[in-house]
């Protein structure tokens, strides 16, 4: 920080992020990686010029080239009104969450492949692509504003893909995001066995109706992500982009909808201080279906802590990127029925298994997208299961059309949510 | 920064080797080793105003061992010699264990310096000439005031490799892409519509100079515009007539995946024993061709050293071949095609895509929409999603035209394509005499995005069409 102290304004970011990663393909143990990664990002602004650079610290003068870099691009900066300054310190609002796993830091190759290896004996089925993840993640943020801040976690991801023939071919899928060590190889493996072998069960869709939506966790994330996580994005609100820029105070959404971001529970982000120095807090985003609060970083301007680098999936890299708004720990409040209940409550359905890829446009809401499995449920039971079909709707829409909140939330991510079913989409198939 | 990158370079190529000899002792039956730096420019603007201008500098060496039939990776952020030698035990201590296999690498042993084929450097050029560049194409989209955002952006990359392996080879390449984008948000009261447009390359700044900057930010936004004003596409089996971005998006997805040696060895495909099949009309041909010139996915070598080639997929609607690493070349016995990639240093190298396309048929543009009573003419695509496993895509269209009667009658607000991949294939028809290729990044499963392009002719077939409300 000290050769940066001729600037009005300067920052510099620094992550260390360790990582063991075991590949599964074809039901084998195909790959361990190991990787050490180290980085860090520099900023500095002279009236509404920024300079900014990041480098990998991979020699001992990395750290003069990164400033020797952003003080090039400082000099090449047109003036921006849009530069509101750095994070300026303020005092932790809400105490350290548990979010670092004494066996992460301690993991071995051994304890990967004995973890892969109970995934592999217990599935019934073929895992044709899977990996774990696990990683150590450090970083710090000081600025010329007075902020000093650090931050430790540790991220546990693993993607798991399975495959079963009966009819024909199916597969399954199953993901899993979190801080400590506890994801469940056996659970997993089972999950994954009855995913494939429904999904080669199915029946190719035929025909259009309109009818009811369920989407378990693994499906409603990213589209709840996509739609309502866009349009609450403060940098969209400020340039006219998000469907709800005039919504604050106002009901947005069923009154059955509750979603805070919260930070002090074990998610993947959860933290203190936010990637930019920020104080973070445990923030309501939509009570009883009004709409509270945006998410905003120190360029939007009046950070609500929400100025992120790091990823909920990735430790590497963290440094190589410019703080973006971006959720904490979106959680939707949980109901009270179960899957089962709310299959029983819906007289015309589909709950969806497994969508091609499940996201709503950021900018519209609008979905369509590839069923690969889904029960189509009659009269409160499941009669079939089909494919290749395209489920349409809007989630801007959905959201405000909310038929039940089931009580099985699960992290997805920076989003935890349980199953949920929404009224109003169309089902069309060949 | 060049001379920099170039004397690292230099200095690094020992500890490779040192590296390789010393994974070879610790048991290694097949090892490489290499290093890469990564260099970014980034501008962009938002009605105006700059909002991102950065330079990053990355780099680092990735070590593999291969043992019994089984990778073991180590990969480090630094380029000192301690850290690389120690990264080397870690790629033979992870691939130990239980032997999976007696599989054999047999890659080929090359010796080649090569520099990025390009005409104007974007190291020879000033930043102030790519910001005032970004600036231009934001200034030109301000044509009407329901515009409400005006992007444009400019970003160069200049990957730096040297690799070398336990066969000999002994390789350094440099990799230049260059892009420009023009991307406007319109909005009239609640509706808001978007309109995308620019080149991309692996050539240099020439793909900025030889564009009409103020050309593509008029039209980008006079797009979006004219897209506010769409309607809900039909939904059903319809006749849809793709653009080259989205017969890319259809070559990529519905086949292209499918194609890649892990998805078969693997029997994950629905191509897997699939060659000598029909799996398309006789007007349909497809390639992998990473040595297109200047296309965006075009490499000289893989990351494992394999010079690029040209694989042809489906000739005249039969099923020709697969793509592949070394290890799953060496699985079917076949050649490694030159497609064995990886994000970067950091990440995994497996079997992808370069640059993925149908090839031409016999008609125009205009015929082909004059030929056609009813069907949907797509403009631009979103994003697509493989399933090598069903057999099935999924291609979301940024927007199209309606057309009756051989003519065009509406536009089309974003809509989503599905189907059979070989019914849809199999039902091709017609296709225009000119390819165009469109980059893009391509990633496998969940992450691990690699460079790509796809393109193609216009495409008349049949497929699942459905629009969100």
């Amino acid at each position: 920080m000290q050769s940066l102290s001729k600037y009005q304004q300067a920052e510099v970011y620094a992550s260390e992020a360790v990582v063991h990663t075991v590949y599964i393909d074809d039901s084998k143990i195909s790959n361990i990686e190991t990787k050490v990664d180290r980085g860090m990002m520099a900023r500095m602004a002279e009236g509404g010029r920024q300079g900014k650079a990041s480098v990998s610290l991979n020699r001992d003068t990395s750290a003069e080239e990164c400033i020797r870099m952003a003080e090039s691009v400082l000099r090449y900066s047109p003036e921006s009104p849009e530069f509101k300054g750095y994070a300026v310190p303020g005092q932790a609002r809400i105490s350290a969450p548990d979010v670092w796993d004494p066996k992460v830091e301690n993991i071995t190759p051994d304890d990967l492949r004995e973890i892969a290896k109970v995934l592999i004996e217990n599935c019934r089925v073929n895992i044709p692509r899977a990996q774990i993840r696990v990683s150590t993640n450090v970083g710090c943020t000081m600025n010329s504003n007075g902020v000093d801040v650090s931050h430790r976690s540790t991220l546990v991801y693993g993607h798991f893909t399975s495959m079963a023939v009966r009819d024909h071919p199916g597969e399954g899928m199953e993901t899993f995001h979190g801080t400590h060590l506890d994801l469940d190889p056996v659970a997993i493996a089972h999950s994954l066995s009855d995913k494939a072998e429904a999904a080669a069960v199915c029946r190719e869709f035929k025909g259009s109706e309109k009818l009811s939506m369920i989407l378990p966790p693994s499906e409603l994330g990213d589209m709840m992500m996509s739609a309502v996580g866009s349009a609450i994005d403060g940098e969209n609100v400020k340039y006219g982009r998000s469907l709800w820029k005039d919504s604050l105070g106002k009901e947005v959404a069923s009154k059955c909808l509750n979603i805070i971001d919260d930070p002090t529970v074990r998610a993947p982000l959860s933290c203190v201080f936010d990637d930019e120095g920020t104080p973070t807090e445990r923030r309501p985003i939509i009570e009883g279906g009004v709409l509270r609060s945006f998410i905003r970083d120190s360029f939007c301007g009046d950070s609500t802590g929400n100025g992120m680098r790091r990823s909920s999936v990735e430790a590497q890299g963290a440094y190589e990127r410019t703080p973006t708004i971006k959720p904490l720990n979106l959680t939707v409040l949980p109901g009270s029925l179960s899957r089962d209940d709310i299959i029983a409550q819906t007289d015309n359905g589909i709950l969806v298994e497994k969508f091609a890829w499940p996201e709503a446009d950021e900018l519209t809401g609008r979905f369509g997208l590839n069923v690969r499995c889904g029960y189509i449920i009659r009269k409160g039971e499941i009669v079939e299961t089909i494919n290749n079909a395209l489920l349409m709707g809007n989630m801007i829409d959905a959201v405000a059309n909310i038929e039940a909140i089931g009580n099985d939330p699960k992290q997805m991510g920076v989003i935890s949510v349980p199953t949920m079913s929404f009224s109003g989409t169309e089902l069309v198939g060949n | 920064m060049m001379q920099m990158a170039v004397m690292q370079a230099d200095q690094v190529q020992d500890h490779l080797v040192s590296a390789v000899d010393r994974m070879q002792e610790l048991g290694a039956e097949f090892s490489d080793a290499k290093s890469q730096t990564v260099r970014v420019t980034g501008v962009s603007s938002l009605n105006g105003n700059l909002r991102q201008l950065v330079e990053k500098g990355t780099g680092g060496v990735c070590l593999r061992a291969w043992v019994g039939g089984r990778w073991g990776y180590g990969t480090v952020t630094s380029f000192d010699r301690n850290d690389i030698m120690s990264a080397a035990e870690s790629a033979v201590r992870n691939a130990l264990g239980e032997r999976k296999s007696d599989l054999r690498l047999e890659p080929a042993s090359v010796k080649k310096h090569l520099k990025a084929d390009v005409r104007i450097h974007p190291d020879s050029v000033d930043l102030s000439e790519k910001i005032d560049t970004v600036l231009e194409l934001d200034k030109a989209q301000a044509i009407d005031d329901r515009i409400i955002n005006r992007m444009g952006s400019y970003s160069e990359e200049i990957k730096d490799n040297c690799l070398v392996n336990s066969v000999g080879s002994d390789i350094s390449w440099q990799e230049v892409r260059t892009l420009c984008r023009a991307m406007s948000v319109a909005a009239d009261g609640q509706r808001m519509e978007r309109y995308y447009d620019g080149p991309d390359s692996t050539l240099g700044y020439e793909v900025v100079k030889d564009a009409d900057i103020e050309e593509i930010g008029r039209v980008t936004a006079k797009e979006a515009i004219a897209t506010l004003s769409a309607d809900r596409a039909p939904s059903g089996n319809l006749t849809v007539i793709s653009d080259p971005m989205v017969s890319g998006l259809l070559s990529h997805e519905a086949m292209g995946h499918a194609s890649e040696g892990d998805e078969i060895t693997k029997r994950r495909s629905f191509l897997t024993d699939a060659v000598g099949r029909k799996v398309a009309s006789d007007v349909i041909s497809m390639y992998d061709n990473g040595t297109v010139r200047g296309a965006h996915g075009s490499i000289p070598f893989d990351d494992e050293g394999t010079p690029s080639s040209c694989t042809q997929i489906i000739d005249h609607g039969v099923y020709t071949g697969y793509m592949h690493s070394l290890e799953t070349a060496s699985q079917l016995g076949c050649r490694p095609t030159g497609n064995g990639r990886a994000e970067n240093y950091g990440k995994r190298t497996w079997v992808r895509m370069t640059n993925t396309y149908f090839g031409p048929g016999e008609w125009d543009r205009d015929e082909l929409i004059a030929d056609t009573r009813d069907g949907i003419l797509c403009d631009k695509m979103v994003n697509g999603m493989e399933d090598p496993v069903g057999g099935c895509f999924e291609a979301k269209c940024l927007r199209g035209f309606l057309i009756r009667n051989g003519e065009i009658v509406k536009t089309l607000q974003s809509f989503t394509l599905t189907g059979k991949s070989v019914d849809i294939l199999c039902s091709a028809d017609a296709l225009t005499k000119e390819v165009i290729l469109d980059g893009g990044m391509c990633g496998k499963g969940i992450e691990d995005w690699v460079r790509v392009s796809s393109g193609g002719p216009y495409m008349r077939a049949r497929m699942i069409v459905g629009g969100g409300q």
